[in-house]
């Protein structure tokens, strides 16, 4: 594996709102001068302590922002949390965004190879990072098979049950509990599909990420990782530019993201746990329709006054928008599939 | 949380050598109806650790079902009954799951378990 991913990406919490936000009573605001004191206080200590104070604080960030956001992003987009999968070059509106996102797990699934056949279904399903439950419950349907999600948010747990209820789906088939993606509290070999759909840009150690898919993939199981990175560096490249490092350091400032990798990282992290059919693919173009639609969403009156009602961590997000797009324009940002398949 | 969950669950904690099963301390039980299916039961049969559901059952105050369990059983409907109501319709909504081995509580609250580790036992 080559040298570690570049350090943690420095928080810059200067709060610089754009003018016209700044009549908003002050939500949070004590949370995140906590923040900024621990993050401050970490740098000044050693390198190991650092990295763990910065985990902590990573996985409370998430699990806030998540918690915070979960209402209202469910609110425009519906139950499911990741990109819809278009046509490349095609305009989307957001009524266009629940097919889109259907489309989205069945490429997945196409692309791994998965078996339609009903003998060889997956018949066990792990969600990891599995938000409100969406991927979870439709995977549940779509095989018959049994799911069980985690997230770091027990807000998003607590939805994730009701939906299930709800939607009458037999909730004998899916449940969420609160659990740390890189300490899966399952046994090993427990899942014959293991599904990952963009929350691997969240783990601060995608070594451990990585082999803890692994871990918990029964023997024959798939592994599908659907996720954001960065381009891979060409040979000649150390690391990214000094523009691309600080582009992206905004933007995972607003999400709650660690440092990122690339694709050929992942595969990298694949081949070396001996995990056979490795493919990857660059869907880049399949995304770039969404970000542009959910900012004409964010801009509508329904999605003003949801955002101001949920908070700061949300509102925060929504005006990194235009740096993902600008990502991706510049060939920066890449969101990929990644899938294989445990040795028997 | 059903019996279903409790019986894949496992301990991660660092140095633990058999985190299963969880014991289950109980302070809240409630029964939800589930609708029956039969399928369901003969397809999850073959994965389920039959004494630790078992044992769990019977902490939650259910001690109806038999010690040993083959697939024969799965033809008596009085068995799928009983194996239905264990494994989905009693939930743990108050209470912890208990590592067999460190005796670390897990909290569950509404249902939810959280097994999120602390920063030393990663």
């Amino acid at each position: 594996m080559t040298a570690a991913f570049s350090p943690t990406c420095q928080h810059l919490l200067t709060g610089r709102l754009k003018p016209q936000l700044q009549f908003l009573p002050p939500r949070a605001p004590a949370s995140m001068r906590r923040l900024t004191f621990a993050l401050a206080s970490a740098t000044t200590r050693g390198v190991e302590a650092d990295a763990k104070d910065d985990g902590v604080v990573l996985k409370k960030g998430i699990a806030e922002f998540y918690d915070e956001s979960s209402g209202v992003w469910e609110d425009i987009w519906g139950d499911h949390m990741h990109h819809g999968f278009y046509d490349p070059g095609s305009t989307v509106s957001v009524s266009d965004h629940r097919a889109a996102q259907i489309r989205m797990i069945e490429e997945a699934l196409r692309f791994s190879g998965i078996s339609e056949d009903p003998k060889k279904r997956p018949k066990s399903v792990v969600d990891v990072g599995c938000g409100i439950g969406g991927s979870s419950r439709y995977l549940a349907r779509k095989f018959g098979a049994k799911c069980q999600g985690i997230t770091l948010s027990p807000v998003q747990a607590q939805r994730a049950n009701s939906l299930a209820a709800a939607q009458g789906l037999a909730d004998k088939q899916v449940s969420f509990q609160v659990a740390d993606a890189l300490d899966q509290p399952f046994p090993d070999g427990q899942f014959d599909l293991v599904w990952s759909m963009e929350s691997g840009e969240h783990m601060p150690d995608k070594t451990k990420f990585v082999n803890e898919l692994a871990r918990v993939a029964a023997p024959g199981g798939t592994i599908i990782i659907v996720t954001w990175c960065h381009r891979d560096l060409a040979p000649s490249e150390e690391s990214l530019q000094p523009w691309e490092k600080e582009l992206l350091n905004k933007i995972c400032n607003s999400y709650y993201l660690p440092a990122w990798c690339s694709t050929a990282d992942y595969v990298k992290l694949l081949q070396s746990l001996s995990l056979q059919d490795i493919k990857a693919a660059d869907w880049s173009q399949n995304v770039a329709p969404f970000w542009p639609a959910v900012i004409r969403s964010a801009l509508t009156w329904k999605g003003l006054t949801s955002m101001l009602r949920s908070g700061l961590k949300t509102i925060k997000g929504a005006l990194a928008m235009p740096l993902m797009i600008e990502g991706y324009k510049k060939d920066l940002i890449k969101f990929a599939i990644i899938t294989c398949r445990k040795p028997e | 949380m059903r019996l279903l969950t409790h019986n894949m669950l496992s301990s991660n904690i660092k140095g633990v050598a058999n985190g299963f099963p969880f014991r289950i301390d109980v302070e809240k039980v409630v029964e939800k109806k589930v609708d029956f299916n039969a399928g369901f039961l003969r397809n999850i049969f073959p994965k389920v650790e039959w004494k630790a559901f078992v044992d769990a059952a019977r902490t939650m105050g259910y001690p109806e079902l038999p010690e040993e369990a083959d697939s024969s059983l799965l033809d008596s409907d009085e068995f799928l009954t009983k194996f239905h109501h264990g494994l989905l319709e009693l939930h743990l909504e108050e209470g912890a799951l208990i590592c067999p081995e460190t005796g670390r509580r897990f909290p569950v609250n509404k249902g939810i378990p959280n097994m999120l580790l602390h920063e030393d036992e990663v």
